[in-house]
């Protein structure tokens, strides 16, 4: 049953822009919070989460019309380097950690 | 948008920031492990409504192999060397970067955009990124590459000295 006054629930770019920025301050927030440098490196999906969030939204808000890939393939290449970044990060971490 | 995507838009943006302040703020690697996975499903969720399910399964994969490495048993703790005092000025530094940030998006005259929904699309995200984008994917597959293979070296290296 419909009631007058209802509103509906709607998402923007600007939304997306805030979610995007805030990931990104959070992320630049725990890295420099914490003092172990090996959970800063942990920090650095967060801030590529950011990144991909607004290459995603900006590709799906695109006015022109077709499909809009560019946002979506850059997503996934930023999840694989974050991947990879990790590995290298904890690895270089655990060999300075038996120093 | 439609108010099911949107609701699952802010669902899974709250469970991305609550993976990200659990990642910054929770004790004890395995938590922080666990809070970076929550945030992986969170970025999963947000990348499935705004229609990039390619991306999100991808994103999920990579952001509970990341969660997995930080909790488990490999990993040391590293103090670094930098006074408490530059360290929460960079914190600092990052809260204001939020506030400019949230004080940029609310007073900003973005352009009105027009969302639309798309297919699944993983054979269309393959051939751009294997043929039209193939420099920026064999570079992220040599970063990978690198990475991957001097993580092994270093800890075959801490083995060693053990």
């Amino acid at each position: 049953m419909a009631c007058a006054g209802q509103s509906t629930v709607s998402a923007n770019l600007v939304s997306v822009f805030f979610v995007a920025g805030g990931i990104v301050a959070v992320g630049a927030f725990a890295a420099g919070w914490r003092r172990d440098a090996a959970a800063a490196v942990a920090t650095i999906p967060l801030m590529f989460a950011g990144a991909g969030i607004a290459f995603a939204g900006v590709a799906r808000f695109a006015a022109a019309g077709g499909s809009h890939l560019v946002g979506q393939e850059l997503a996934v290449l930023l999840a694989i380097t974050a991947l990879a970044l990790v590995a290298l990060g904890l690895g270089i971490a655990g060999r300075e950690a038996t120093r | 948008m439609d108010s099911l995507h949107a609701i699952g838009f802010y669902v899974s943006s709250a469970v991305l920031l609550i993976g990200g302040l659990g990642v910054a703020l929770l004790p004890g690697r395995p938590l922080r492990g666990a809070a970076l996975a929550l945030s992986g499903v969170g970025l999963a969720g947000i990348y499935v409504s705004l229609s990039a399910a390619f991306a999100a399964a991808v994103a999920l994969i990579c952001y509970l192999a990341c969660a997995f490495m930080v909790a488990g048993p490999q990993y040391r703790s590293v103090e670094t060397a930098v006074s408490p005092l530059w360290r929460q000025l960079g914190a600092l530094g990052a809260a204001a970067l939020l506030a400019v940030l949230a004080y940029s998006a609310f007073r900003g005259d973005f352009v009105h955009a027009s969302y639309s929904v798309g297919p699944f699309a993983a054979r269309a995200v393959a051939s751009l990124m294997l043929a039209h984008d193939v420099l920026a994917t064999e570079a992220v597959a040599v970063l990978t590459v690198v990475a991957i293979a001097g993580a092994t070296a270093a800890w075959r290296v801490r083995d060693r000295a053990r």
